[in-house]
């Protein structure tokens, strides 16, 4: 079932993802609303990964295209932004916390141009709101994972972008962290950004999301999550594991929230 | 002990080259590219005797051009075999500048038998003759060592590169991909520092030879690396390192009558191998302390 938004932020048509010639994304054409925070799921190897990078063009697709605020990629790219996975990068790069989130106001500084006192503010302030400014001066190599995510979610929000891309931002995060990014996350959409945040938990999915995507490399679903998580499609996302699905349903029912029945 | 004008030169020469690969080799140490140079300072050679070719001398702007030109087919070749073909990035290194560097000899044996251009002074060179390799212009003007001249002209344009495009270079050494959401062009960026790469090394054989720019290249940074984890010291240190090098290698040679880029080969191999043991056995000790509690 794929629901289209309008007026969309992003919209990709007929697009397929092939590595080595084998496809790992097939036919992907949905539309995604702004405001909204969008939660791609989808198993492992469903192509999730995938799908962010063709959007940010880090992949490139064997067919279809790709449009962001209705323009091409290339115009746009100042206005996304990108989390990657936590372990794409060594930690041990000889950087301070501020350092890093300081590089997320390069692409608007252009060439030769160097960060200087407001680009510095904009880092301290998008620290403040990842609850990091206890860390600014403190080496990359000393942080744990979950601060090292937030770091991340910083450098992304210094760059001030309308559209952020997050691949399993929640990966290694404790659970209090966990709400307070998604807490931020919201606020963040209530502004009018767009966040898609590829996730890997369907349970805290079910609380937190408007959006969902569904993935197994074709697409499932695309559509408010009201109705697109019903049984039928969580199980042609997730094949035949019905062992989880019954574990869903069952923390669906505690949580007084049914969306199966919508 | 009197000025010596020799020895100063010689340092002076020695420190810039030191301190051009060392600026180089910290970006290329961050981008686990180490070995890269490695490669580049060898698969240069076809681009040498193509360039010398077309130049008749060893002089010529086209040796450098045409050693750029194969420093970056170098780079290409490795990326294609890596990301295309699937070879791991240690045995496409191999197999690239071992071939590259082979076909240049094969080029050198064919064609330049009778000129004065052989593998052995792309390999070592020899920073001693450099006080009597002059730069004479058309009116018969000396105006001092050829070799210092190219290595102040690399260092210029080796620290103005780095100067203008730090925040690129640093922000696609860590994470390239967050740069190229964001429009900074890593691939031009990455090649652009092949090409230093490549124009230093050739500009730097004839005093220290490739084998030791790839020392310089990698030690320094790398000893440097021990001491510090911010980038701002780190590019210091190696400066520092590049210059302390230069004497201790300059003076060491002349008390044991040696090479001298041999000599400030080995001394920074001492200082890492010295700054490792003292590093590696705080960092244990910090280990214990941590573990108590």
């Amino acid at each position: 079932m794929i629901i289209q938004a309008e007026s969309p932020v992003l919209e990709i048509h007929d697009m397929t993802v092939s590595y080595d010639q084998s496809p790992v994304l097939w036919n992907i054409d949905f539309t995604l609303p702004s405001g909204q925070l969008i939660g791609i799921l989808g198993p492992n190897g469903a192509g999730k990964s995938t799908l962010i990078k063709a959007i940010m063009g880090l992949v490139n697709p064997t067919g279809g295209y790709v449009k962001v605020f209705d323009k091409p990629l290339e115009e746009v790219r100042s206005r996304i932004s990108y989390v990657p996975q936590r372990e794409s990068v060594d930690w041990n790069f000889p950087a301070s916390v501020l350092d890093v989130v300081m590089m997320g106001t390069y692409g608007k500084l252009g060439l030769f141009k160097r960060p200087g006192k407001r680009e510095k503010e904009v880092a301290l302030a998008s620290l403040d709101q990842v609850g990091m400014s206890a860390f600014i001066n403190r080496q990359i190599s000393e942080l744990s994972g979950g601060q090292q995510q937030r770091v991340f979610i910083a450098r992304a929000l210094a760059q001030d972008a309308d559209l952020y891309l997050m691949d399993e931002p929640f990966a290694g995060v404790d659970i209090a962290t966990e709400a307070a990014i998604f807490e931020l996350l919201k606020k963040m959409a209530l502004e009018g950004k767009t966040v898609v945040v590829v996730h890997h938990d369907i349970y805290s999915a079910m609380t937190y999301f408007d959006w969902m995507i569904m993935l197994n490399l074709h697409l499932v679903a695309s559509g408010p999550k009201n109705q697109v998580v019903t049984e039928e499609l969580l199980r042609k996302t997730y094949g035949g594991k019905l062992n989880l699905l019954s574990k869903v349903s069952e923390l669906v029912r505690k949580q007084d929230f049914n969306p199966l029945e919508h | 002990m009197s000025f010596d004008q020799n020895a100063f030169l010689i340092i002076l020469t020695g420190s810039l080259i030191a301190i051009s690969c060392g600026l180089l080799g910290v970006f290329m140490m961050l981008r686990k590219m180490a070995m890269t140079g490695d490669a580049i300072s060898h698969a240069v050679l076809p681009g040498i005797v193509i360039g010398f070719f077309v130049a008749g001398s060893q002089r010529g702007l086209e040796v450098i051009i045409g050693a750029g030109i194969l420093g970056i087919i170098a780079t290409l070749i490795i990326d294609w075999l890596r990301k295309k073909a699937r070879v791991q990035l240690d045995a496409s290194i191999g197999i690239t500048f071992t071939l590259l560097f082979a076909i240049g000899i094969i080029l050198i044996n064919l064609f330049a038998y009778n000129v004065d251009l052989d593998q052995e002074c792309v390999l070592y060179g020899e920073i001693a003759y450099l006080p009597i390799d002059l730069w004479v212009t058309g009116s018969g003007t000396i105006l001092g060592p050829r070799i210092t001249y190219l290595a102040v002209l690399n260092f210029t344009l080796v620290a103005g590169f780095i100067y203008f495009f730090f925040k690129e270079l640093t922000l696609t050494s860590f994470d390239e991909s967050f740069g190229s959401v964001m429009g900074i062009p890593s691939k031009g960026i990455n090649l652009a520092l092949m090409s230093m790469v490549s124009y230093t090394t050739v500009s730097s054989f004839e005093a220290v030879g490739a084998i030791l720019v790839v020392a310089l290249l990698v030690v320094p940074p790398a000893t440097a690396f021990l001491w510090t984890k911010n980038l701002m010291p780190l590019i210091k240190l190696t400066t520092i390192l590049g210059i302390g090098i230069s004497i201790l290698g300059y003076y060491l040679a002349y008390l044991f009558d040696s090479s001298i880029a041999g000599m400030m080969v080995t001394v920074a191999g001492v200082l890492f191998l010295l700054s490792a043991l003292i590093k590696g056995r705080s960092s244990k000790s910090a280990g214990t302390s941590m573990a108590n509690i």
